[in-house]
């Protein structure tokens, strides 16, 4: 990682994205402090993590997908340890509660290591939640899980953002989730900073839309007025014609082609994406503009 | 230091101990099988020549136990949570390695004593053999020395694991092993080579095995070889408080602490 800089206000999620390898995980390790940079500092609430490291840890927690509680023990034992590490006043009571509130009651008495891999989800939310997070880190929480039990999991995550206006740090691979759940996005590559910005933000940075347009009438006059006025004209099929243009001009293709004395089917619009902006640096065309 | 976060990790050793089959069966079965294989095995020695000879054999099996189990409780504790993939997760709560550490410790020392009052209570009662006949202070001095012993091993080995990763982590269980003959553990100290002699008084159990060997015959504390194998730990401990220390924070500067889980 190399000059890694940014903060979180209260009650916002930043989201971390990049490809394998871009160092988002190894961010999330330094923020928890289980690695150690060899320069700069983490700060939490204003003190160093590593010097002030009991009292930052007591108000943060973590929730991965690929850290799981100890699996020979039951879900209530696990959780009972972890109350206890964050010397939870009442622990009994807090595990119940927040059991009850994501639906785990019933599998307290299970072995962690028999759980589906949405009921440890649901779990790992509740060890992240006992001592009452200020902020809490998330690594890829929906990782493996069924698109039902991620669709769940973030509406979860984003309740439990308004209700106590938590602070979190999110990563995943999943663009859509970021787009939905991120106040704030960095995009990570080879352990830079690559972009920063809101979703909607960084996909403006990427100018083109894609207009795909199905028509019936003469294909060659709507080759002809397009190609005249747009770069990017493709015709992949009988009468489909697909135009790569900047997002504003998008209105101006579809003007031209009715114009072109044919008459037009079917419009399908492919406005740039989260996703586009993550190819357009996975595949090494570097920083965003 | 948090009392209450160095109880809560005692509290999931018990979790895990009582809930693990491996344990169970790596403790108290093995110890159990030990304890009576080698009473029989006394039994015969000692009815084909000198008793207290053959007796020697089993105080050192007996003895050898608390290194065994102090080192395992040590070493396999952080390994249970490696292997869960739920070692990192603890440290990133307020629990500092001391804690966990000092919990580790406490908990070898529980399960050490129990084991080792179960298994020379069995020696006692069905194979005639007191380890008490040594003298209590013997006995209590000899159990520290070797588990003072066994926790400088253990915390070695647990900075091995953490700085190189879980593919070495048969050391926790092998290790240990290197020092059964060198620190003369059931037999005397003179049959030895002399050059074998000098490395085998740097290790404080060999005190502790002699002493005891010499306490069946007359049971005295030798307070000279009891300080000589407490000074001598004091150096192991405190060096591989160090080592530890050191490989500890290597693994969170490599990130190989955190890879160990992967």
């Amino acid at each position: 990682m190399d000059r890694i800089s940014f903060s979180l206000s209260s009650g916002h999620i930043l989201g971390l994205l990049g490809p394998n390898g871009a160092g988002k995980t190894t961010t999330i390790q330094m923020l928890v402090g289980i690695t150690l940079p060899d320069g700069g500092a983490v700060r939490y609430f204003g003190q160093d993590l590593h010097r002030h490291r009991e009292a930052c840890l007591q108000r943060i927690n973590f929730s991965s997908s690929y850290n799981m509680l100890q699996g020979r023990i039951t879900v209530w034992e696990n959780l009972l340890v972890f109350a206890r590490l964050y010397r939870v006043a009442r622990p009994e009571r807090k595990i119940s509660e927040l059991g009850a509130y994501f639906g785990i009651a019933q599998l307290m008495g299970q072995r962690f290591l028999t759980l589906s891999a949405g009921q440890k989800t649901r779990v790992n939310l509740v060890k992240a939640l006992l001592n009452d997070p200020e902020v809490v880190l998330m690594d890829e929480p929906t990782a493996s899980l069924d698109p039902d039990i991620a669709d769940r999991t973030l509406s979860l995550i984003e309740s439990l953002r308004e209700s106590r206006n938590l602070s979190i740090v999110y990563t995943s691979h999943q663009m859509d989730e970021v787009t939905r759940i991120c106040d704030e996005v960095i995009f990570l590559d080879h352990g830079h900073i690559v972009a920063q910005d809101t979703p909607a933000g960084l996909t403006k940075r990427i100018k083109n839309a894609v207009v795909r347009v199905k028509f019936e009438g003469q294909q060659q006059e709507v080759s002809r007025s397009l190609q005249a006025r747009f770069a990017d004209v493709s015709l992949p099929a009988q009468n489909v014609v697909i135009v790569s243009t900047e997002e504003h001009l998008v209105p101006q293709a579809i003007f031209t082609i009715g114009n072109s004395g044919v008459q037009i089917l079917d419009i399908d619009i492919r406005k740039p994406t989260l996703e586009d902006v993550f190819l357009q640096i996975a595949r090494g065309n570097g920083h965003v503009t | 230091m948090s009392l209450e976060r160095i109880f809560a990790v005692l509290q999931q050793e018990f979790y895990i101990t009582a809930r693990s089959v491996e344990v169970i069966v790596d403790l108290p079965f093995w110890s159990l099988i030990t304890v009576v294989v080698f009473g029989f095995v006394t039994r015969f020695l000692a009815s084909v020549m000198n008793p207290t000879v053959a007796q020697y054999l089993y105080l050192g099996t007996l003895m050898w136990e608390i290194i065994r189990v102090t080192q395992y409780s040590m070493s396999l504790g952080a390994l249970w949570n490696v292997w869960s993939h739920n070692f990192s997760n603890m440290f990133i709560t307020p629990l500092s390695m001391r804690e966990y550490v000092v919990a580790q410790m406490i908990s070898a020392a529980a399960k050490s004593l129990v084991l080792f009052a179960v298994v020379a209570s069995i020696a006692a009662f069905l194979f005639d053999f007191n380890v008490l006949s040594m003298g209590l202070g013997t006995v209590g001095l000899g159990f520290v020395n070797l588990l003072w012993f066994a926790y400088s091993i253990g915390l070695f080995i647990l900075g091995v694991i953490l700085r190189l990763g879980t593919r070495i982590q048969a050391l926790a269980w092998g290790l240990v092993l290197i020092f059964q003959p060198l620190t003369a553990a059931y037999y005397p100290l003179s049959v030895m080579p002399p050059v074998l002699q000098s490395v085998a008084r740097a290790f404080p159990p060999t005190y502790v095995f002699e002493a005891a060997r010499a306490g069946l015959g007359t049971p005295e504390i030798n307070w000279d070889y009891a300080a000589i194998a407490a000074a001598e730990n004091v150096v192991y401990f405190v060096l591989s408080v160090w080592f530890f220390d050191y490989m500890y924070r290597r693994s969170r500067q490599t990130g190989q602490f955190a890879r160990n889980e992967e």
